[in-house]
C-alpha cells in the first residue's frame, strides 16, 4: 500500500506540489492523472525517495519513506518515465545488475531472471546489447529491472508511452495479473482509453493538489459525463485548471 | 536478503568496469592513448641517437666558405683536421637563409682584408637553435682556437717567449656526461606525460558514469535501488581509478619499452631507468591517480551536460602537467615543505626517480599522506554534491 499524505514541494518559484493526499490499496490499480506539469512526476519520485517532501509525507506498507528510504525502496517496483537503459550491457545483465543490488544472488536470482525474460516475451532478445532496442523492448527490460526484486508495490511511469498494439496489450496484462496477485499498483497515464481499462481508482492531480478522486463510475456519476476524457476535462475545468 | 555495504559497492563497480571494458572510447583512452606520449619521445630519442652516433670528432666536416684564398695557412690547418671546404652562396642573405632553414650547417667568410696578415677576423653564420649546427660550429670554433694557438706558440718562439705566452690559460675539458645529456633531457619529459595521462585515464568513465547516467536516464532508476549515495559514488570511482591505474601502467610500460629501443639505435646514448624504477613510479603515483579521479568525480557531478563535463575535465590534465613541463628544463628536488603540496610532492619525487637519484623515504611519506588527504577531501564534497536532488533529477 502507498499512502501519501499532505505532500507539498516547490521548486524555486513553482508550486510542484500542495497539499496532496490519496491512498494506492493493495489488490487494486489506482490511477494518478492530471495534465503535464501537474505534479504526477514529483509525487512518484518523493514515493520512491529520490526527492525530499517541503511538508507531509509518503509511506510504503506503513513503512515511512523519508527515515528509512531504503527499507522503503526494497518494497517498491518502479518503471521511471525515461526507461534509461545502458546501451553496453544485455537485456539480462540489466535484470541480474539490480536483482543482485536488491540482494539477490545465485541460482535463486538466476531464476527470477528467467522466468522473467519468459513472462515479459524477452527471450529473442535477451543476451543483446540494449543499444539499438526498440522502445517496446526497453520498456520490457525497464519492467523486469523493476520486478526482480518481486516488489509488492509497483510505481509505472506513462507504462505503454510509445508502445505499440502488441506491446500494451501485453503491458495491460501483465498490470492485471500483478493486480489479481494482490499488488498495489498505481500508475499514471495519458492515455484515458487505457486509464479506463486497467484503474480501479482514480486520482486527478491539478495544479499540485488531488482535485477529484474515486473510481471510475463514481467521477462519471459525479460529472455527468460517460467519457472518462471527458470527466477529466470537467474535473479540470470545474477546479479552474485546463487540460493540456 | 540484504548485502553489506561492500558488497554493494562492489556490485556497482564490477558493472562499470563490465560495461566501459565495452567501450571504445574507454579502451582507447586506457589502452591506445598513452602509447602516444612515449612513442613520441622515444621517436625524438631516437633521432637524437642517430646525430649522435659514431666518434663525431674524428669524422670529416664540410664547411661552406668565403674567401678562404685570403687565409691559406688556417686554410691548410683546417684541412690537416679533416674539415672539408665547399662554396658558400654568394649573397649574405642567401647563406643566413640557408643556414636559418638546416640547408647549411655554418658558413665561414674569411675577409679580403684577411689577406697576407697574421692577425684577422673571420666570421661564422651559424642557427645554434639545432642540434646538427651546434656541433659543427663547435667543432669548427675549436679548431680556430687551436689554430689561434699554434701561431702565438710560434710567434712566440721567434720572439724569444716562452711557449703558450700568447694564451697563458688553457681549458682542458673533461666532459663524463659525453652525449648523455640528451637521452637525460628526453627522460625529463616523462613525468610531465605520466602525470598527463594520470589525469586523462578515467576521465571518460568518470563523465559517463556520473552526467553521463543523469543524462541517459539511467541514474534514477539506479537511485532507486537500496544503496546509499555515497556508495554508489564510490563504486564508480573506484572503477574510474581501475581504469586510470591500468592507463598508467601502459604508458610506463610503453616509455620504458619504447626509449629502451630508440636508445639501443645508438651507442651514443645512457640507457633509460630500469624496470624497477618504472614500479616505483607507479606506486607512488597511486595517491595522484585517488587524487585526479577525486576531482573528475566532483568537476563531473558538478557540471550540467556531458558536453560541458567534457570541455572541464579536458583541459585538467594540463594543469598538473604544466610544472612538469617547466621541471624538464630546471628540474627541483623536493623539499619537506614541497613534498607535502599534494600532486606537486609526487612530481617531483617521479622526477627524481626517473633523474636516477635516491628519495626520501621521509618525502614518500609526506607526499602519499597530502595527497591522500586532498583526495579524500575532495571526494567527500562530491559524494556531497552527489547527494543533492538537482544532481540527479532530469529535467
Amino acid at each position: 500500500m502507498i499512502e501519501i499524505e499532505n505532500l507539498s514541494k516547490r521548486f524555486g518559484d513553482v508550486q510542484a506540489l500542495n497539499d496532496l493526499s490519496f491512498c494506492a490499496a493493495d489488490g487494486r490499480v489506482t490511477g494518478l492523472i492530471g495534465p503535464n506539469g501537474a505534479g504526477k512526476t514529483t509525487a512518484f519520485r518523493i514515493v520512491y525517495g529520490l526527492l525530499s517532501p517541503d511538508s507531509g509525507g509518503a509511506r510504503v506498507d506503513g513503512i515511512d519513506v523519508a527515515s528509512e528510504r531504503m527499507v522503503a525502496q526494497r518494497q517498491l517496483g518502479v518503471l521511471p518515465d525515461v526507461r534509461g537503459l545502458y546501451p553496453r550491457l544485455t537485456a539480462r545483465e540489466h535484470i541480474r545488475y539490480f536483482g543482485r543490488l536488491h540482494g539477490g544472488e545465485g541460482a535463486a536470482l538466476e531464476a527470477d531472471i528467467d522466468d522473467l525474460i519468459q513472462r515479459l516475451g524477452m527471450t529473442e532478445f535477451a543476451d543483446r546489447l540494449a543499444k539499438g532496442f526498440s522502445r517496446g523492448q526497453e520498456l520490457k527490460v525497464a519492467l523486469g529491472r523493476a520486478l526482480v526484486h518481486r516488489p509488492r508495490n509497483l510505481i509505472l511511469d506513462e507504462p505503454t508511452n510509445g508502445l505499440d498494439v502488441m506491446s500494451s496489450r501485453a503491458v495491460r496484462h501483465l498490470i492485471a495479473d500483478m493486480k489479481a496477485l494482490g499488488h498495489c499498483i498505481l500508475i499514471s497515464s495519458h492515455i484515458m482509453s487505457e486509464v479506463s481499462l486497467l484503474c480501479d481508482h482514480l486520482v486527478i492531480v491539478a495544479a499540485g493538489r488531488a482535485v477529484a478522486s474515486g473510481t471510475p463510475d463514481e467521477l462519471r456519476a459525479q460529472t455527468g459525463a460517460d467519457d472518462l476524457e471527458e470527466v477529466f476535462v470537467r474535473v479540470l475545468d470545474s477546479s479552474g485548471v485546463s487540460a493540456s | 536478503m540484504t548485502f553489506s555495504w561492500f558488497t554493494r559497492v562492489g556490485i556497482v563497480f564490477g558493472k562499470e568496469v563490465r560495461d566501459h571494458s565495452r567501450d571504445r572510447r574507454s579502451l582507447l583512452l586506457a589502452l591506445i592513448y598513452p602509447m602516444l606520449g612515449p612513442l613520441l619521445v622515444a621517436g625524438g630519442l631516437f633521432l637524437a641517437g642517430k646525430t649522435l652516433q659514431g666518434d663525431f670528432r674524428q669524422q670529416h666536416i664540410e664547411i661552406p666558405v668565403i674567401g678562404l684564398e685570403n687565409a691559406p695557412a688556417l686554410a691548410a690547418f683546417l684541412q690537416d683536421k679533416n674539415v672539408r671546404f665547399q662554396a658558400a652562396p654568394n649573397t649574405q642573405d642567401e647563406r643566413a637563409d640557408a643556414v636559418r632553414q638546416g640547408r647549411l650547417p655554418v658558413v665561414m667568410i674569411v675577409p679580403l682584408a684577411a689577406k697576407g696578415q697574421d692577425r684577422f677576423s673571420v666570421e661564422l653564420i651559424t642557427n645554434l637553435g639545432r642540434v646538427d649546427n651546434l656541433r659543427v660550429t663547435a667543432r669548427l670554433s675549436r679548431l680556430i682556437n687551436a689554430y689561434n694557438e699554434k701561431i702565438a706558440d710560434e710567434l712566440a718562439k721567434k720572439a724569444g717567449l716562452v711557449e703558450g705566452y700568447g694564451a697563458p690559460v688553457k681549458i682542458t675539458q673533461t666532459n663524463v656526461a659525453q652525449d648523455a645529456n640528451i637521452a637525460v633531457f628526453f627522460y625529463n619529459m616523462m613525468p610531465p606525460l605520466v602525470i598527463f595521462m594520470i589525469f586523462l585515464g578515467g576521465v571518460h568513465l568518470a563523465i559517463d558514469t556520473t552526467v553521463g547516467e543523469r543524462e541517459r536516464g539511467s541514474l534514477e532508476p539506479l537511485l532507486l535501488a537500496p544503496m546509499e549515495r555515497g556508495g554508489l559514488l564510490l563504486a564508480k570511482a573506484l572503477a574510474a581509478l581501475a581504469f586510470t591505474a591500468v592507463t598508467t601502467v601502459v604508458n610506463l610500460a610503453a616509455f620504458r619499452v619504447f626509449m629502451g629501443a630508440a636508445v639501443a639505435s645508438s651507442d651514443r646514448l645512457v640507457a633509460p631507468p630500469g624496470w624497477e624504477v618504472f614500479a616505483q613510479v607507479f606506486l607512488i603515483s597511486i595517491p595522484l591517480m585517488a587524487f585526479a579521479v577525486a576531482l573528475q568525480m566532483a568537476l563531473a557531478v558538478i557540471t550540467k551536460s556531458m558536453k560541458e563535463a567534457q570541455i572541464y575535465l579536458g583541459l585538467l590534465p594540463l594543469i598538473p602537467a604544466l610544472p612538469g613541463m617547466v621541471m624538464v628544463f630546471s628540474p627541483l628536488n623536493p623539499t619537506d615543505l614541497t613534498a607535502g603540496i599534494p600532486v606537486l610532492g609526487q612530481m617531483l619525487l617521479i622526477n627524481q626517480l626517473v633523474a636516477g637519484q635516491a628519495i626520501d623515504p621521509l618525502h614518500v611519506v609526506i607526499a602519499t599522506l597530502s595527497t591522500t588527504l586532498a583526495a579524500g577531501l575532495i571526494f567527500a564534497l562530491a559524494a556531497k554534491w552527489f547527494r543533492r536532488e538537482k544532481m540527479f533529477v532530469l529535467g
